[in-house]
């Protein structure tokens, strides 16, 4: 075992669990109802994923008209499925699907 | 306590779409760390114990490119910070009601993907519980570690003669956020995802990716102050 790894490795992980758990166990959300920290906390969510996504789509962007209409072709894929089946499952699986595809027939 | 197994296995069930994007992309984690010559042991250390997908592949390069330890922990500790952000979000939605009496086992498995999905669920009106968290982290983490190890066992260039199965299955996570945000979405939220799509752009393309994502999530939230 590499020493160096293993040390990197315990400290982001007691890291990453202090910054999951410890503002829920210390209930950092119960300030008074609708004060700035209430409107900024339900904000973070969506803005959460709307990053997330974001994040997660930039490195697919290129200049290779094929490569991109693929990914087009992923996103409404998935955008197609939820309006009409209304599941995360689903859309999620369809998209993967369909950008799997379209990568194999545009070659 | 009736009534727990049942939420348990709710948590595990929907942790199924994080399970299919989360395999591949450890898979290909366990066969980027064996490509850069780490062992079988401790590309699912790694997994086991750091758990957090992108960081992981950024503890590769640096402990590989001979980073000193601390540099590269407090780089990491530095990416994984926006999680700061995710328990109080979850709570504010799980109201102040919700138990945590276990949230110091449950919450280590509040990745991104997971907090979206459970997000998601309370925003569908599914009351908030300790034991559908169990399950929805358990089913996400099993597959994360079990994909590392299939993938360092598989060991590198696996997927190289399959190039249009390994883009399906890296479009996994794109997928997966597009269909959770389109899971929470309404009008209120609209101006607070566009202050974040169009801060992370900004913040990736001046400075990086992890940068991007920080300010995304901030420049969001501080939108959410400003709507009525």
């Amino acid at each position: 075992m590499n020493w160096d790894l293993l040390t990197v490795a315990l400290l982001a992980g007691v890291a990453n669990w202090a910054f999951r758990a410890l503002p829920i166990i210390s209930r950092t959300d119960r300030q008074p109802a609708g004060g700035w920290l209430e409107r900024f906390l339900s904000a973070t969510g969506p803005a959460a994923i709307a990053t997330l996504l974001v994040a997660s789509l930039l490195p697919l962007v290129t200049p290779d008209p094929g490569k991109l209409l693929a990914v087009v072709i992923g996103i409404v894929a998935v955008l197609v499925t939820y309006y009409r089946a209304g599941s995360v499952v689903l859309a999620t699986l369809a998209g993967a699907f369909a950008h799997g595809a379209a990568v194999w027939l545009l070659g | 306590m009736t009534g727990t197994r049942p939420l348990f296995l709710a948590g595990l069930t929907a942790s199924l779409p994080i399970v299919m994007g989360y395999f591949p992309i450890a898979f290909s984690f366990g066969v980027t760390a064996t490509r850069a010559e780490f062992t079988v042991l401790e590309a699912t250390a790694l997994s086991l114990i750091i758990y957090a997908g992108a960081s992981q592949f950024l503890a590769l390069a640096l402990l590989s490119s001979g980073a000193p330890v601390l540099v590269s922990a407090f780089t990491l500790i530095a990416m994984n910070l926006r999680h700061v952000l995710y328990g109080p979000a979850l709570m504010r939605q799980a109201g102040r009601e919700a138990s945590t009496r276990y949230a110091w086992a449950w919450a280590f498995g509040l990745t991104d993907e997971v907090f979206g999905q459970a997000l998601g669920s309370l925003a569908r009106g599914q009351r908030f519980s300790e034991p559908y968290m169990f399950g929805l982290g358990l089913g996400a983490y099993a597959s994360w570690v079990l994909g590392t190890l299939a993938g360092a066992v598989a060991g590198g260039g696996v997927l190289d003669g399959w190039p249009s199965l390994s883009a399906g299955l890296g479009f996994m996570l794109p997928a997966l956020f597009l269909a959770l945000l389109l899971s929470i979405l309404n009008r209120r939220q609209l101006p607070v995802t566009a202050v974040s799509g169009a801060v992370t752009v900004i913040g990736t393309l001046m400075f990086s990716g992890t940068t991007g994502i920080l300010l995304g999530i901030l420049a969001g939230a501080l939108a959410g102050l400003v709507r009525k």
